[in-house]
């Protein structure tokens, strides 16, 4: 019973759903509407709290058992708690204020003032790294070793020179060369490998549906 | 071999294994330099983004645009400039805008946008018609999760997927909800994204209700979404920096023919230098890593 109800859930649910995709009845529709309003988000929210719960969890069992970097997990901590309270309490910006005080002075600390200062910055600062470590490795990987490299290395030299509006004045076709790679060749090649993985999905979604892959249940769908 | 072509080779080979934080270094120049710098080139818009601009422009004025910011914080120097962009677009040409967010971290990135561009138009306004208003001209929904729910829902009624807007007033009571009820008052969705999330918008929204989606992605992501381009299902792309920019410029070129009083700055256009530079400068890596490739080849044959 403890794999059947799963399956069968699984089995009804995944058939109503795709079904409601295609019929449409107001029956149907309203039912569909049901799940995706109130059930769906019902159990995204349990998955929030779930969420919460397991990285508490981790961090503390990492911070008893003092595993590598175990200080970090006290920041990691701090600041969920920081951020979820200051977001819950705190008001949006200086112009919307919450029922927690989150301006000192001039020194203003709202979730919007955090995410503005704190996150942004953090986040684009680790995706900058990118440009850093891509032209080094660049510059020491890419080499015309076979055919198939030098075409790419071609393909990739049109795209860059195309993607910079300088090369329109020096080299005025090759904007137009390069935007043609992309909607020509570059589009036959992606619909091939498209309708591939979308079979590919097709079939995995009704192995799921009728119990034939179990490995979402645990236990390696033995 | 003789002993001028076993110092060439020398030199290739100590070329090829120079330490990686000079190839650092030289990236760093070439990014800053030309934003001190810039070259001050003009971007000629392609077809992918002058279609997404013609649509928008032109689309039937009681339809509203509405914004999906499907970025995070580590996209925004490349994918925000095609917000401020399409904000300043419809608010330039009077049209009701509807910003909505499937991720989290959109959230602080879509009101740092519309905060920004209203108080750029509410600067130069002098009547409440020139004036862009929270809840009259636009409305930003917020986040709602799964996905899916938001992408189908909005069919049917937005206020049913987002009660209450993001600072918390209720949707209903707000003068612009009789104006966007559902996807039958908005003439596009633009979905603003470094992930696949504009590929759900086409299976959900557009296979279920018929709306035109519009794409704004990263220059890396472009590739994989001109399969939907060709098709027709995205009615236009913004790709990377470039599109942004070129988006950008198709504005300006727009406001000054109409003689708007408008000068907005251009994010996307002031950065497409230092993008020509870095891409001028990995091309150099490139041709350099390979001479030294086959030099170094031909020493050893």
């Amino acid at each position: 019973m403890k794999r059947q109800l799963p399956l069968l859930i699984v089995l009804v649910v995944g058939i109503f759903a795709a079904a409601a995709f295609l019929i449409p009845h107001p029956i149907v529709r309203s039912v569909d509407e049901v799940f995706r309003n109130d059930v769906l988000r019902i159990i995204a929210a349990f998955s929030l709290v779930l969420g919460v719960g397991s990285i508490l969890r981790h961090h503390f069992i990492k911070i008893k058992r003092k595993a590598a970097h175990w200080p970090f997990s006290y920041i990691t901590i701090v600041a969920l708690f920081i951020s979820a309270i200051i977001g819950l309490l705190g008001g949006i910006d200086p112009n919307r204020p919450g029922i927690l005080p989150t301006q000192v002075g001039g020194f203003s600390f709202h979730i919007q003032t955090l995410f503005s200062n704190i996150m942004v910055p953090l986040a684009a600062t680790m995706f900058a790294l990118l440009a850093f470590f891509m032209a080094s490795a660049a510059y020491r990987a890419f080499r015309a070793r076979n055919f198939e490299a030098t075409l790419l290395l071609a393909a990739a030299f049109i795209l860059m020179l195309g993607a910079v509006p300088l090369t329109r004045i020096v080299i005025p076709p090759l904007p137009d060369f390069a935007e043609w790679i992309l909607a020509v060749p570059n589009t036959a090649a992606k619909r091939g490998i498209g309708f591939g993985v979308s079979l590919g999905i097709f079939a995995t979604s009704l192995k799921i549906l009728l119990g034939i892959e179990r490995g979402w249940l645990g236990g390696g769908g033995s | 071999m003789t002993a001028s072509d076993k110092t060439r080779s020398g030199f290739w080979d100590r070329l090829q294994r120079i330490d990686r934080r000079w190839v650092f270094l030289v990236i760093w120049l070439v990014v800053m330099l030309p934003l001190i710098f810039p070259f001050g080139i003009k971007p000629k818009a392609m077809p992918p983004v002058s279609r997404l601009f013609s649509y928008i422009d032109t689309m039937p004025e009681e339809k509203a645009l509405a914004i999906s910011i499907d970025y995070t914080p580590d996209t925004q120097a490349e994918l925000h400039p095609m917000t401020i962009a399409l904000l300043r677009h419809a608010f330039a040409t009077g049209r009701r805008v509807g910003m909505l967010s499937t991720q989290v971290y959109g959230l602080g990135l879509g009101e740092e946008a519309l905060r920004q561009v209203a108080s750029e138009f509410n600067e130069k306004a002098t009547t409440h018609e020139d004036s862009v208003i929270n809840g009259e001209d636009y409305v930003f929904w917020g986040w709602s999760t799964p996905f899916l729910t938001v992408m189908l829902g909005m069919g049917e009624r937005i206020t049913n997927v987002f009660p209450v807007d993001y600072y918390g007033v209720t949707t209903e009571s707000l003068p612009i909800t009789p104006h966007i009820k559902n996807f039958n008052d908005i003439g596009i969705v633009v979905s603003i994204a470094g992930s696949s999330t504009p590929l759900s918008w086409v299976a959900y929204a557009q296979t279920q209700f018929g709306i035109r989606i519009g794409c704004g992605t990263t220059a890396v992501s472009a590739a994989d979404y001109y399969t939907y381009l060709n098709s027709g299902q995205f009615t236009g792309m913004l790709a990377g920096m470039r599109g942004a920019a070129e988006y950008e410029q198709l504005l300006a070129d727009k406001l000054a023919a109409a003689g708007s009083p408008l000068s907005l700055r251009r994010k996307a256009t002031e950065a497409m230098s230092s993008q020509t530079a870095a891409h001028l400068a990995i091309i150099v890596f490139i041709v350099i890593g390979n001479i030294g490739y086959f030099v170094t080849r031909r020493g050893k044959q």
